[in-house]
């Protein structure tokens, strides 16, 4: 068994050095498909973190009457929060909405025309976060005036809603159906790459055959030659990645930091994923190029 | 000393250093029995082809190419299964022996080709090494059997050099210290001198008659008429995947 061992990873290193160039091109093609590959995923990941940042900014908003108690409103505010679809609510009071109101005129460097008027016009509102965008219509229908006496009216944006979701949907799917056709061409293109590196040792093969070694004898070598191109090809695309990380990161600070993303373990998660497939599709590469050449 | 049980015949090397026996001719090596072989693609290389070599014999396969001289040897280390029939090597029915137990029948059989075969990155000593070292052999036994066996066949000067470095009649019997560093039952040599100029392959046919004299039963296909015919050894005639004579002390060609 120990003799076995050796044996095997002797013979994949040996292999890997004897036939340098046709090695160097495999490593090289692994590097590339697992650049593509990461790439991908890691765009793939700002997409679902740039759609749930656009999907919470949906908010279901209840105008509120001017006479609504203090008791009715707080009443309504924990009806509203045992239901399940609701993310959580804010309750903005007529003074609150009025500095909101201020406030957003002065960042367009707008006048002030409020403090023309008598009194302040706006109404009280709570603000409905949801858990999705889909369950708008359910708590909508929950604030109607007529089951909530309270409620003064719903600002509609149904349909606004619905366009965001057509698209929000249509651009996950598309996000998985892209990483999905790239990591078929890249499972492919590795694996094609490492058969031409076993075929071109075919002779050897042959004879080990002929002399009578196991097919344990036979495959292992390339199974671990497979494992050690795969392997030094994560560890240079990481290499890669790493280096490219950080002023790729600087450049898009800002955008990063309004998205909900967990950049240290989406960090985590590509390089688990790059040393994953490409030490599995070496292993794989080899295993089915050097399948051809067993006993049948 | 212990004596070794029938099965187990005394090895090359105690036959090399005066310690063996005799080679047993009731001892069928090869048994062809009823042996048909049809491809996929229809094509039937062998036809009811019967024959028993027992061991220590030295055959010739004589017949025109495509007459089933290759296939005989392909189902004898089992690369390909019959169609229908029993093949028999040194008592295992390779029909009923499972996957696992083919590369120890492979070990029986040392195989020499027309084109040698060698790794030509590797040196003599390797590449006989390499029978020893893809089988699981020890290190320490690796050693002592590849000396021994450059010695016989004469090429233990030669023992660091390249193929390519090599005559080719050197060459050829560097592919036959491969095919001999297991200690085989039997040596299946495919047009070995077709490579080689007459001289060489004089030696060459020396050098198999002396590992027969061991013990070793040698089945060598061949189209060299005048090394058949000079030999009067055993010679099995094919055509069109029939046996069409069989014949000990015979020539090449039919002679009544």
């Amino acid at each position: 068994m120990i003799t076995f061992v050796v044996f095997s990873l002797r013979r994949a290193w040996q292999g890997f050095w004897r036939n340098a160039l046709m090695s160097l091109a495999a490593t090289l093609t692994m590097v590339l498909m697992l650049l593509l590959l990461a790439g991908f995923f890691v765009l793939q990941n700002v997409l679902l973190a740039s759609l749930g940042f656009v999907e919470q900014k949906v908010e279901v908003v209840a105008y509120l009457q001017h006479n609504a108690t203090q008791s009715q409103t707080d009443d309504l505010i924990v009806r509203l929060e045992a239901m399940p679809e609701v993310a959580s609510v804010e309750y903005v009071s007529r003074d609150e909405a009025l500095r909101r109101f201020r406030e957003a005129q002065a960042a367009q460097g707008r006048e002030d025309l409020t403090r023309y008027l008598e009194a302040n016009p706006l109404y009280a509102s709570v603000n409905v976060k949801l858990r999705s965008p889909a369950d708008l219509r359910t708590v909508t229908d929950a604030l109607q005036s007529e089951t909530e006496p309270i409620v003064r009216n719903v600002l509609n944006i149904q349909a606004l809603v619905d366009r965001v979701l057509t698209v929000t949907t249509f651009v996950r799917t598309a996000g998985v159906a892209m990483v999905a056709i790239v990591g078929v061409i890249v499972l492919f293109i590795i694996v094609n790459t490492i058969r031409l590196a076993v075929v071109a040792r075919a002779e050897e093969i042959e004879i080990m055959r002929l002399v009578g070694a196991s097919d344990a004898f036979i495959r292992w070598p390339f199974v671990f030659e497979g494992a050690l191109v795969g392997l030094l090809g994560a560890l240079i695309a990481l290499g890669l990645l790493v280096a490219a990380a950080d002023p790729l990161s600087q450049a898009m600070v800002g955008f990063f930091n309004v998205l909900p993303l967990q950049l240290g373990s989406l960090a985590r998660d590509t390089a688990a994923i790059v040393l994953a497939t490409g030490l599995g599709l070496g292993v794989l590469g080899s295993w089915v190029s050097v399948r051809t050449y067993l006993i049948r | 000393m212990t004596v070794a049980p029938p099965s187990t015949p005394p090895s090359l090397f105690d036959r090399l250093t005066g310690r063996g026996h005799e080679p047993r001719p009731d001892h069928p090596v090869v048994v062809l029995h009823d042996v048909t072989m049809r491809y996929p693609n229809g094509k039937e290389a062998l036809k009811d082809v019967d024959l028993v070599v027992p061991e220590g014999d030295f055959v010739f396969l004589v017949g025109p190419s495509g007459a089933g001289k290759s296939t005989i040897m392909k189902l004898l280390i089992r690369d390909e299964l019959a169609t229908r029939g029993v093949v028999i090597v040194d008592g295992d029915d390779l029909a009923r022996i499972g996957r696992r137990a083919v590369p120890r029948v492979r070990r029986k059989i040392g195989i020499v080709f027309q084109d040698f075969k060698l790794l030509p990155r590797k040196t003599v000593w390797e590449n006989v090494a390499f029978a020893l070292e893809v089988t699981g052999t020890p290190r320490s036994r690796i050693r002592p059997a590849v000396d021994r066996v450059l010695a016989l066949v004469g090429l233990t000067a030669q023992a660091p050099q390249y193929p390519a470095q090599l005559s080719g009649g050197e060459q050829q019997r560097t592919a036959i210290a491969r095919a001999l560093v297991h200690d085989p039952r039997i040596i299946i040599a495919d047009e070995p001198t077709g490579n080689l100029d007459p001289v060489i392959s004089w030696e060459l046919i020396q050098l198999l008659l002396r590992i027969n004299e061991l013990g070793v039963t040698i089945l060598m296909a061949t189209h060299d008429a005048e090394v058949v015919t000079a030999l009067r050894k055993r010679v099995v005639a094919l055509e069109d995947g029939r046996v069409i004579r069989d014949e000990t002390g015979a020539g090449y060609h039919r002679e009544d």
